[in-house]
């Protein structure tokens, strides 16, 4: 994993979506840099999408709102993408 | 054992069905969900929920193990009494802690066991298994004590500060309204509340939903997120502005339409609100532009 450059703030976004899903173990985040910030790609389960979304994507957002918080962190921005 | 498939809007409701088909209590059938209902495009349930169900064949953990557990929740957290989270989550907890006629589901822990069973006893004889067993299990199915849920609470919050890499403490306590409070304490934690404590409010969702998540459609109560008091400092101040907007409100009869909130604190002022004569509130707009407007009632 090259999370290097926003190790706060990929840890961050494990944390979260592994204390939110069935299958903790199953979650993964990618680091892909896009230049002027990085996208951090966060997979689950297949079954887990669903929390970790929420109703109405409130849970994404909630956790794209603390992972960003905790890139400050690292310097750097953060975009925060769900793969399925 | 014969499984029976039930759908319905809910995954509770399903349950429901479920448990009703087979004439137990939840905590002796084995359940599986098989799909929970799906949201749809603008908040729509698209679909329902499929749970499988059976009555529960293998024998319980000796009651000894229980207990242990127990104890090792209650020392992580203080008290560690399941009675207190109890009372704090009971509107959640007659459609999953029920099957049908056991309107027990608000007694203690302790308490209530012998209410169930005798429920239990006097609906079904279906089955040859031993009772003491499934009634173990029955207790498996109780909602997450209050202990469970400060240290499943505690734990989340203590990872995410090792994840951030802050020095600081936990701590968490159950208030009289049922209110799960965790405090965060530290220094420079600026960061993790955000404007308008933002980034607070999200990390409360989520540890909500962690400890729910845990407590496996169980109940839970509130849970508030606090670092340093900075909302109990907040909401005093909050309510000390709405009460000088109330004033103006009453000696002017205009309206006062607050700033976009959000829930909890248009709560605050709805609360401060309620506790004043002759004045009256109403929220317009949609999450996440929602306000409070303030009138002369």
């Amino acid at each position: 994993m090259s999370d290097d450059q926003a190790t706060h703030a990929v840890a961050v976004l494990e944390h979260m979506t592994r204390s939110l899903v069935d299958n903790p173990d199953e979650v993964s985040v990618e680091v892909a840099d896009l230049g002027d910030r990085l996208e951090l790609n966060v997979s689950v389960a297949d079954g887990d999408m669903g929390r970790v979304i929420g109703k109405r994507g409130r849970m994404a957002n909630a956790i794209r709102v603390v992972t960003r918080a905790a890139a400050v962190r690292d310097g750097v921005e953060v975009d925060i993408e769900f793969v399925d | 054992m014969e499984w029976v498939e039930t759908t319905g809007k809910s995954v509770e409701e399903a349950t429901e069905v479920a448990l009703e088909q087979l004439g137990v209590l939840e905590g002796e059938a084995e359940l599986q969900v098989l799909e929970e209902p799906r949201q749809g495009m603008f908040g729509r349930v698209r679909g329902s929920a499929r749970v499988k169900a059976r009555i529960r064949p293998t024998s319980p953990p000796p009651k000894q193990e229980k207990r242990r557990r127990g104890k090792k929740a209650g020392g992580s957290g203080s008290g560690g009494s399941g009675s207190a989270g109890n009372g704090s989550g009971g509107r959640d907890s007659s459609s999953s802690e029920s099957s049908g006629d056991d309107s027990s589901s608000e007694t203690p822990r302790s308490g209530g066991r012998g209410s169930r069973r005798s429920s239990k006893d006097s609906g079904s004889s279906r089955s040859s298994q031993g009772s003491g067993g499934r009634r173990e299990r029955r207790e498996d199915r109780e909602p997450m004590p209050e202990a469970e849920q400060r240290s499943v609470g505690e734990g989340f919050l203590n990872g995410y500060l090792e994840a951030i890499g802050y020095e600081a403490e936990v701590s968490s306590s159950l208030d009289d309204e049922g209110i799960l409070l965790f405090q965060i304490d530290g220094e420079g934690l600026g960061l993790i509340i955000g404007p308008g404590l933002n980034t607070l409010d999200s990390l409360q969702e989520i540890c909500r939903n962690a400890i729910q998540r845990q407590a496996d459609g169980r109940e839970y109560g509130k849970v508030v997120v606090d670092v340093a008091g900075v909302r109990a400092d907040r909401s005093a101040a909050l309510e000390e502005f709405v009460k000088a907007e109330a004033d103006k409100v009453l000696e002017t009869g205009d309206e006062a339409v607050f700033e976009v909130m959000s829930r909890s604190d248009r709560k605050i002022v709805h609360d401060v609100v309620t506790e004043l004569d002759g004045l009256e509130t109403a929220s317009v707009g949609e999450d996440p532009r929602r306000r409070v407007v303030l009138k002369r009632s």
